[in-house]
């Protein structure tokens, strides 16, 4: 199923509630769907973070078969590749420790595959997560 | 849905859903805080790198005086998030 959202923080709790309808059908367990949860909120994030100016919606697709795959596509935008390792030094003190870098780290340890296309101004990024985890 | 308030004994509660559209909502309310205070996570369902973004903010703040953040009730998926961002080095933390 494929829905478009304003590119807007204001649109995530629709995209959970259209996400959470999706994975509860499908029988996803909790495990999954938190984790399936917390990657789209953040590659959704970084999508109207880091391109203010990019004016269209964000297309989204959620399918579940023997694991889930979510698509995020985005169009006019610059090339961004989230899955370029991003590390984050995790044994790091208070005091050396920054807010902020922790979404792309996040979504490379929660989903078992994370995949970027791009072409033509259009940026697509699909991941998926085994629904029985 | 995301909210955060003081019970009775002063402990502070969140409930529901801090995501990034509800990050303004909770930096502004843990930016008045100014001593040790206990996070009750009991009817927290989820957070994202926006929640944990207010959380070290604050932490790092309170370190300047000598106090800390304690998070408590933690339900399992938030602690593994925690655990993934390194959180348990630096705030404790207790599961649910």
């Amino acid at each position: 199923m494929k829905r478009a959202f304003a590119r807007s923080n204001d649109s995530l709790t629709a995209i959970y509630e259209f996400a959470e309808e999706i994975l509860a059908a499908g029988n996803v367990t909790d495990a999954a769907r938190f984790a399936i949860h917390l990657a789209l909120e953040e590659l959704f994030v970084n999508m109207v973070k880091y391109n203010p100016d990019a004016k269209g919606d964000i297309d989204i697709e959620v399918t579940v078969e023997d694991k889930v795959t979510v698509t995020l596509t985005e169009y006019g935008v610059p090339e961004f590749d989230v899955t370029v390792p991003k590390e984050v030094d995790i044994d790091a003190t208070l005091e050396e420790r920054t807010p902020g870098g922790l979404g792309v780290y996040l979504i490379q340890n929660l989903t078992d595959s994370l995949d970027y296309e791009y072409g033509d101004g259009r940026s697509r990024v699909i991941f998926t997560k085994e629904s029985g985890i | 849905m995301f909210d955060i308030d003081y019970d009775d004994e002063g402990k502070i509660v969140c409930t529901g859903r801090l995501d990034a559209a509800q990050c303004e909502k909770g930096q502004a309310f843990m930016d008045e805080i100014t001593e040790s205070s206990t996070l009750d996570f009991v009817q927290l369902d989820y957070i994202s790198s926006a929640g944990l973004g207010i959380l070290l903010k604050t932490q790092k703040r309170l370190a300047e005086s000598g106090a800390a953040l304690r998070i408590i009730n933690v339900n399992n998926h938030i602690y593994d998030v925690f655990h993934y961002s390194g959180f348990h080095a630096i705030f404790d933390i207790k599961a649910k």
